[in-house]
């Protein structure tokens, strides 16, 4: 695979790299992808909204960015604000100069009367699923895995089905309220992904499992105990149960004082990998001694993609890239979350050439 | 009129039951306040004020999380709602006035909350815009009330964007307005690029840092 001209010493195929890190052997360089959702729209010329509502450019822009830039490409088309729309309410699609993603423009549950009234929405209808399963679609066309772009992550789901802050209040005043939105959360998204398996067949899936509203800057370790733990380890035992191929789990932000408890979660096995993806607040040699069967991802800050010099991004891949090395299960080489939509395509290129320098194995 | 032992009793009870969101205790108290003849202000800063200094505290050595810092904000403003119109003279003047909001493109509004509930409780005029405010209504609503400070928020990478925007903006209309930044995303190094005049990591620094600014401003003689 050595080429001529540009950075590229690369003795494997993206595919076959990825292939060998989730075979537990060991590739010529570690893997790397940008977490690039609404930055591949911008970067081929689309708009970051296309990347939400048109399977076509959404697909097009993730593989031809991933060809551009030389990275692995793992497709997703998915968003944070899932749960709000799906569920009855409305979103906003990003359209004005500033924003990146879709949010919630009103929840479907805004009283308590509300959580009482609300119901599982049709699984093959309920808000981005159409378009999601859509570009499933034509990545099993393509032979390519296929990530639902369903949510994995039961607790964010009921944080957007109402506001967030209400949310809170409610763990605290009304669990029982909570509960009864998370118990619909996590029914749902097993709905959802026992379409895609019986759409696809389970061994095309790659499961994605997220922890988002968990994470330390919002939630304590106690609530996650109560709160997330017990519908996370459901998601986690049923999905993979599900006898998908693999599965991808993003750990974001702060959740130093949670990992002893996503040590409880079912977390795959060899022969069904789950790789796990960290914010750049947690040390990546801390996770990988905590999850040493498991591979580890991350997590490079996004904020120092978009804003820092070349020198500085360089710098922070480096680091991230000879701690995750010494990783017993393996790394692949992520920011800490998705990549700033406007982040400068040369930083993504001095990643590159940080991979090309520091990422290679004897 | 209460004794000296009394009053302390009462202020620690409202610091406490802040700390504790205990809301239904800081209304019985802020009660007792009135009914005593305690002094309102006092109150307010020794008892109410100081109890959720040390939430922020709390929240800093991560013993409080979001969801705890939200029910003492609710017990705060209970009081807050009860002493306020009780200040007099030279106590009920505000500090200072400020515009707050999460800028355009951001429906995070946590962080902006908190931080405007400090402001509320340290004695500042507060415009809450809202969240995803539009950038043009920043630069109208600092013209329209003259307000020495504008806070803005942002918590998503590609909303922090809008902030160098949006002080070019304002500065160009009033240059002598002072832009503090705040958002999981800012650190002092993003602010000072931004242009911003001030920076706080965390609510309780944003009115400590806009009293500082205040101050500046003052000494320049432009307040």
């Amino acid at each position: 695979m050595d080429r001529v001209g540009g950075i590229c010493k690369d003795k494997m195929a993206p595919h076959e790299r990825v292939g060998a890190l989730m075979m537990g052997q060991t590739p010529d360089r570690v893997p790397f992808n940008p977490f690039a959702m609404g930055f591949s729209s911008l970067n081929c010329g689309y708009t970051i909204e296309s990347f939400y509502n048109d399977p076509q450019k959404s697909l097009n822009a993730q593989l031809w960015t991933a060809e551009q830039y030389g990275y692995e490409p793992v497709l997703l088309l998915g968003y944070a604000a899932y749960g709000g729309w799906e569920f009855g309410g409305e979103i906003k699609m990003p359209t004005s100069e500033w924003e990146g993603a879709p949010s919630v423009a009103r929840h479907p549950v805004e009283t308590e009367e509300d959580v009482e009234k609300l119901e599982l929405p049709d699984v093959k209808t309920a808000g981005i699923i159409p378009i999601s399963m859509e570009f499933s679609k034509l990545c099993d066309e393509m032979g390519l895995p296929i990530l639902p772009g369903t949510s994995g992550d039961a607790i964010t789901v009921a944080s957007n089905i109402t506001d967030v802050s209400l949310f809170c209040r409610w763990l605290m005043k009304k669990p029982e309220l909570a509960h009864r939105l998370l118990r619909l959360a996590t029914d749902h998204i097993l709905e959802a992904y026992q379409y895609w398996v019986d759409t696809f067949g389970a061994q095309k899936i790659m499961a994605g499992l997220y922890v988002t509203v968990a994470a330390n800057q919002i939630l304590s370790p106690k609530q996650f105990e109560e709160f997330v733990l017990p519908y996370q380890y459901e998601l986690h035992e049923k999905i993979l149960g599900m006898g998908v191929q693999a599965g991808f789990m993003h750990i974001c932000g702060e959740q130093n004082l949670n990992l002893p408890l996503i040590q409880q979660l079912p977390l795959g096995s060899p022969q069904q990998p789950v790789i796990l993806s960290f914010g750049h607040e947690v040390d990546l040699e801390k996770a990988a001694e905590m999850f040493p069967d498991n591979i580890i991802a991350g997590n490079v800050e996004p904020q120092i993609i978009q804003n820092g010099t070349p020198e500085q991004v360089y710098e922070v891949t480096r680091i991230a890239i000879e701690k995750g090395k010494k990783a017993p299960g393996g790394f692949f080489l992520m920011p800490g979350c998705e990549l700033p939509p406007m982040a400068p395509g040369y930083n993504i290129h001095t990643m590159m050439k940080a991979v090309n320098d520091f990422g290679f194995y004897d | 009129m209460a004794t000296d032992a009394r009053k302390k009793e009462i202020l620690k009870g409202l610091y406490d039951a802040v700390v504790d969101f205990d809301e239904d205790k800081v209304v019985e108290l802020s009660n007792a306040v009135l009914a005593e003849d305690v002094d309102a202000y006092e109150a307010i800063m020794d008892g109410l004020a100081a109890g959720m200094e040390h939430v922020g505290d709390l929240y800093a050595n991560q013993e409080y999380f979001v969801p705890e810092v939200l029910m003492c904000s609710d017990a705060l403003y209970a009081g807050l709602d009860i002493l306020r119109p009780h200040l007099s003279g030279k106590e009920a003047d505000v500090k200072g006035q400020v515009v707050i909001g999460t800028v355009e493109g951001d429906v995070h509004d946590i962080g902006k909350n908190l931080v405007k509930m400090m402001f509320d409780v340290a004695g500042f005029e507060v415009h809450d815009l809202g969240r995803d405010v539009k950038l043009e209504k920043f630069v109208e609503e600092q013209m329209k009330t003259d307000s020495e400070i504008v806070a803005l928020s942002a918590l998503m990478t590609t909303s922090m964007l809008a902030m160098p925007k949006v002080i070019e903006m304002i500065k160009a209309r009033n240059p002598d307005a002072m832009i503090m930044v705040g958002g999981a995303p800012i650190s002092q190094e993003v602010a000072d690029n931004y242009g911003a005049d001030g920076y706080a990591p965390n609510a309780a620094n944003a009115v400590q840092e806009a009293i500082q600014m205040i101050s500046r401003l003052r000494e320049m003689g432009k307040a």
